[in-house]
């Protein structure tokens, strides 16, 4: 019941800023795949680069859509707005606030990844997005919507929150088998940037776009960062003194 | 009942509210008096689940309040001294939003939400977003919001805060219906005024620790009932007599511009607390 609550919040925010919401997820992936895919005409992995990147852009456009979505937000209402505390002090359970805050954001990032495939199917690179597509997309929405709502909470001011995508989130959309193989990074880093979940997310969407079928262990590790993230986004409603 | 058992609260060595045990009956209205940084945000705070106790407890009608308490949390409801809304959202979102979080039929959340709105004046603004409320207007919708719920607890730290002269008398008038109706209230105030005409008892906080509890009236009456302000060369001095008489003969052999008249809860506050200050 709670969950459906912040599903209901979120409908009204994306049904208000819908066209505003819908242009932001556009334009950077949308300049990504004009610039690196269409402008620079090249090879990549023996196919063309544009059909390479397109799943990486996917997996980065749900990344953004997701975190955006929620840790802005929800900084704004706890910092600002002290609009959260009222949740603080209703009957609704903390957790399914948490969980309605990881779904809405999963689902936000979805419909952003949505709006880059609908926009790339005129081009005709014949890549597939089938039920496992929609899965992964949906799994690393949820864990981005995870680091959200922890970014948000243990956030001091309003500028923790651009300062982690600066740090964190911007370094990920270009390192993480996105724009091109981790194979090529050097030992160690290679293997780090491998784990982190938009190398995992990038990789099986791409396996998926090429028919070449991925490794379940990427759908392991996701749930593996969605699990630790909610427990520290638990941890901090229920045991922290001070919000 | 409101139970309040050795509640401490430190931020790092700062104590801000020290060793605090108070009883609050069923259908009370309570008020919490203290000049800025006493405490009383801290202990409405503690009590909203907003903050946890360093130290000490928390009883509502015997049962330990914490933020797994559902069924507790669904007796109280808030009014803080932030506006603590969402911006974006319009007044009829704010009070759907309110009712679904506390699990409401959307019914019912319609139609109180209506009620509440129409009581306070604000209906023809319902589709207004916060954001472009005006600060009275703001409060009075805090207070809907806060009453959407049939809450049985009713915390408000500083209510009137920044409402003009007759939204603050409405706003009275309402607390003290609603307080009729068997609604406990705990009020924090600096309005001296609004707590003497609404409140049956109060608390006066000082550092964190509660220093006196009483009835306004038995405050007043222990501090003299008559009070002979005069001018002198350091400014304004109040002196207080339990008896009319006395207060008269004192006057009379002022040479100094003076008057006479009653003893309130503001000079208690003032010669207790402000005094030290």
């Amino acid at each position: 019941m709670g969950i459906v609550t912040v599903l209901w919040e979120k409908w009204v925010e994306f049904r208000r800023d819908f066209y505003k919401i819908t242009l932001a997820a556009m334009v950077a992936p949308l300049l990504y795949i004009l610039v690196f895919g269409m402008g620079i005409q090249t090879l990549s992995h023996g196919q063309s680069y544009l059909n390479y990147i397109i799943p990486g852009v996917v997996a980065l456009t749900t990344m953004n859509g997701s975190f955006n979505a929620i840790a802005q937000n929800l900084n704004v209402q706890r910092l600002y707005e002290k609009a959260f505390d009222q949740v603080m002090i209703s009957p609704t359970p903390l957790w399914q606030f948490v969980a309605g805050q990881i779904i809405g954001g999963s689902l936000r990032g979805l419909y952003a990844g949505f709006v880059i495939i609908l926009l790339v199917t005129p081009i005709g690179t014949k890549l597939c997005f089938n039920g496992w597509s929609v899965l992964i997309m949906f799994l690393n929405g949820a864990v981005f919507s995870t680091i959200g709502v922890l970014v948000s909470f243990y956030a001091k001011n309003h500028a923790d929150v651009p300062r982690f995508s600066n740090y964190v989130i911007m370094p990920m959309a270009y390192l993480c088998n996105t724009f091109f193989s981790s194979e090529s990074m050097p030992h160690g880093l290679r293997e780090f940037i491998e784990y982190l979940p938009l190398s995992q997310t990038s990789s099986m969407m791409r396996s998926i776009a090429n028919r070449e079928g991925f490794s379940y262990r990427g759908i392991l590790v996701l749930v593996a960062y969605l699990v630790v993230g909610s427990i520290g986004a638990f941890w901090f409603l229920y045991k922290k003194k001070n919000l | 009942m409101i139970e309040l058992k050795n509640l401490t609260k430190k931020y790092d060595e700062f104590l801000a509210v020290d060793h605090l045990d108070l009883k609050i009956e069923t259908g009370e209205f309570f008020g919490l008096l203290g000049p800025n940084g006493a405490g009383k945000t801290t202990t409405i705070g503690m009590l909203s689940t907003l903050l946890l106790p360093t130290e000490g407890e928390i009883y509502i009608d015997g049962e330990r309040l914490t933020r797994n308490s559902t069924k507790l949390k669904r007796k109280i409801s808030v009014i803080t001294q932030e506006y603590s809304m969402r911006q974006d959202m319009t007044m009829d979102e704010i009070m759907e939003y309110q009712g679904r979080l506390y699990y409401m039929p959307l019914k019912k959340i319609r139609e109180r939400s209506e009620e509440l709105l129409d009581f306070c004046d604000l209906l023809k603004y319902r589709k207004r977003t916060v954001r472009k409320l005006s600060g009275g207007m703001k409060r009075k919708l805090m207070l809907c919001r806060a009453l959407l719920t049939e809450p049985e607890i009713l915390l408000l730290d500083e209510p009137t805060a920044g409402m003009d002269a007759l939204s603050r008398r409405q706003m009275w008038n309402l607390l003290k219906k609603l307080n009729g109706q068997n609604l406990t209230i705990l009020l924090t105030t600096h309005y001296m005024e609004e707590a003497e005409n609404l409140c049956g008892r109060v608390g006066l906080m000082n550092g964190g620790k509660l220093e006196e509890i009483n009835t306004p009236k038995n405050m007043i009456t222990d501090l003299g009932r008559y009070a002979v302000d005069s001018m002198t060369e350091d400014g304004m001095t109040s002196q207080f007599f339990k008896e009319k008489e006395d207060a008269i003969a004192y006057l009379s052999g002022l040479q100094e511009e003076a008057s006479l008249r009653s003893t309130t809860l503001e000079d208690v506050f003032l010669e207790r607390i402000g005094k030290r200050l």
